[in-house]
């Protein structure tokens, strides 16, 4: 756009044609025709002017006493000649009976005007072509200029985007590692899991059962020492009584019958927490989810902080605010790892007194899930770069800065959103946002 | 074309002599000025040269009348050849009605030959005047000498482009005219389509040429 409003301009510029036709007034001026008028009186005629190729007086000069002397009829000089055509001629007048010497006079003073043209017209040929030349050679240079500007600023553009390209696939780079890593990760403990989960429930079901089997056996014992205590109070036989009422004494049996029952309920109830845990464990790492479920994310949030029971500080408050969720079709074990590493970077934020709030509700047709804790919060500078791996505020070996690169890229990997802030209280917020379409 | 009057019966025509350095414009031109007759044609102005090499242009105006009383001039330029008087070449070029491109024989000069062809191509494209249309003959100069392109060589570049091509020493003196004569021919033929030289101004092309490039007796 701006180079053809340039070359616009020279052209523009370009309103001096070489060619173009002059008279003789173009040519020549009054100043310097009269001194050579002048010249020609000088020299002895009477009057001499110069007329144009029509034959009119353009400029004359005579002498003071010229009337006076009448003197001869005008001799007209041979023809003035502008580029090769004629454009006048001089008149001159003089004595009579001298024309010879006049016509001498008219040659000369043709000869001299002549010149005159002659070199007037190179030099304003020149002159005006130089002008031109140069005005036009200064735009052509400045258009140079902005060419060569140009091309540098996308050359510095070109420098320094692929810098910025170059910093973009390594940091996708580094993110893909990440991934993989804790993909890696993932699987291992899910693994394990599994793998402690079906150890652990085999044993169990076998203890639950017994327990259950020995509660059945227990109630047939008590039942066998009410019915043996009531024959005995009912036979004769002091000293006989006295000694089951001793015996009876001696061991307690009392308190044992009274505590028996509440005894095995507590195994039982111990034995059914442990078959939850291991449970929860299982449904945490999802090891039997091959790709996409339909999940329930409130309920994935409970599982994980089951899980995390033992890494949540003493006192701590979580507050779950949960919303009516419909059902989120996602890879729910990829999504309880995004859970547990937000809450988990909320657990070290704070050691008394933490309180978690996680909120849930289905905004629009997107889950929003949002967890603020009571921390001191993320400081302004960290803002932008928490989410990229292997960025860590904590000493070395206290973790990878690995947490929130995964939760950035799993919900990324969600077709979501997750954003990193403070809230007004003063503590770190996440926000994880899942549109419900794209999933 | 400079200027047409009407009213004044009046028509001023431009050819320019366009070319690479030394290619022989400023000796055509000179050439045309010695072969054609005082009677028609004014005298050979060369403004200022440097070494020998023109910095600004040449002109030879020449003069003729047709039946009608229409005053025809037509005034021929050479344009300044090195690469750096590009902007005087323009300002020549400007409204020009015929051109004749003055090539240099030699073998060697074949990359100038052609760069100042494209040079042509792109001024005239920036004075607004569409190459296929205008009048041009294409000289090989220079015949003279020694190592010069063939004849063969030259038909079989030029033949395709339907560019009439003429060979000269204008040194020597021989092919000028006939170069000037083959331009001259183009012009009128293209002036004519616009202004009916000879419809209205009895003037037919043979006569136009004539006039024109009247040889001498010598």
């Amino acid at each position: 756009m701006e180079s053809r409003q340039t070359s616009n301009a020279s052209a523009n510029r370009l309103q001096f044609l070489v060619g173009e036709e002059r008279g003789l007034r173009d040519v020549i001026s009054e100043a310097e025709v009269l001194p050579l008028l002048r010249g020609a009186v000088r020299a002895g005629a009477f009057a001499a002017a110069l007329a144009d190729a029509e034959g009119k007086v353009l400029w004359s000069h005579a002498a003071p006493d010229a009337g006076e002397q009448g003197g001869s009829a005008g001799l007209r000089g041979p023809a003035i000649l502008l580029e090769g055509e004629p454009v006048g001629s001089v008149l001159v007048k003089g004595e009579q009976g001298r024309e010879e010497f006049l016509k001498g006079i008219a040659v000369m003073l043709t000869a001299a005007v002549n010149l005159l043209v002659g070199s007037n017209l190179k030099r304003m040929l020149t002159t005006e072509i130089h002008t031109t030349v140069v005005n036009q050679s200064y735009e052509e240079l400045l258009e140079t200029n902005r060419k060569l500007a140009a091309s540098e600023a996308r050359y510095r553009e070109l420098a320094e985007s692929l810098e910025i390209k170059v910093e973009e696939r390594t940091a996708e780079l580094k993110k893909a590692l990440a991934r993989l890593l804790q993909q890696e990760k993932l699987a291992s403990v899910g693994q394990l899991a599994a793998g402690i989960a079906h150890e652990i429930n085999n044993p169990m079901g076998f203890v639950t059962s017994n327990i259950h089997t020995m509660q059945k056996y227990l109630a047939r014992f008590v039942e066998m020492l009410q019915f043996s205590r009531d024959l005995v109070a009912g036979a004769p036989g002091e000293a006989e009584r006295e000694r089951f009422a001793g015996k009876w004494r001696q061991l307690k049996l009392d308190m044992v019958l009274a505590d028996v029952d509440e005894l095995v309920s507590q195994s039982l109830g111990g034995a059914e927490r442990v078959k939850k845990i291991v449970a929860d464990l299982k449904g945490f790492s999802h090891i039997d989810d091959l790709g996409e479920t339909v999940a329930d994310l409130n309920a994935e949030l409970d599982r994980t902080l089951a899980v995390l029971v033992h890494e949540i500080p003493p006192g701590a408050e979580i507050v779950r605010e949960y919303g009516t969720l419909p059902g989120f079709s996602c890879r729910a074990g990829e999504l309880c790892q995004v859970f547990l590493n937000i809450i988990v970077n909320a657990c070290q934020a704070r050691n008394a007194g933490l309180r978690i709030v996680i909120r849930t509700e289905l905004s629009g047709d997107a889950i929003v899930i949002a967890f603020t804790d009571n921390g001191p919060g993320i400081p302004q500078e960290f803002l932008p770069r928490v989410f990229e791996p292997f960025f860590t505020t904590r000493p070395v070996g206290q973790g990878m800065g690995m947490g929130l690169a995964v939760v950035y890229d799993v919900v990324t990997a969600h077709g979501g959103t997750v954003e990193a802030g403070n809230s007004p209280e003063g503590g770190a917020s996440f926000v994880v946002r899942l549109p419900l379409s794209s999933a | 074309m400079i200027e047409y009057d009407a009213e004044q019966k009046r028509m001023v025509l431009k050819l320019v002599y366009y070319g690479p350095a030394m290619s022989g414009k400023t000796t055509n031109l000179l050439k045309l000025h010695d072969l054609i007759t005082q009677e028609g044609r004014g005298d050979l102005m060369v403004l200022d040269t440097t070494d020998d090499r023109t910095i600004f242009f040449d002109l030879l105006p020449f003069f003729l009348v047709a039946p009608s009383g229409l005053k025809i001039k037509v005034k021929v330029y050479t344009v300044p050849g090195q690469v750096r008087h590009d902007a005087t070449r323009k300002a020549v070029l400007q409204r020009a009605d015929g051109v004749v491109f003055v090539a240099d024989s030699q073998l060697a000069e074949a990359a100038n030959n052609f760069e100042s062809f494209d040079n042509l191509e792109k001024n005239l494209a920036f004075v607004g005047i569409d190459i296929e249309k205008v009048p041009l003959v294409v000289q090989f100069n220079k015949r003279d000498l020694k190592n010069v392109a063939s004849e063969e060589e030259i038909a079989r570049v030029w033949g395709p482009t339907g560019v009439p091509v003429t060979t000269a020493s204008a040194l020597e003196g021989w092919g000028v005219v006939e170069t000037f004569t083959k331009l001259l021919e183009l012009t009128y033929a293209a002036i004519d389509r616009k202004y009916r030289l000879l419809e209205e101004h009895g003037l037919d092309g043979a006569s136009f040429v004539r006039q024109m490039t009247n040889v001498g007796e010598r």
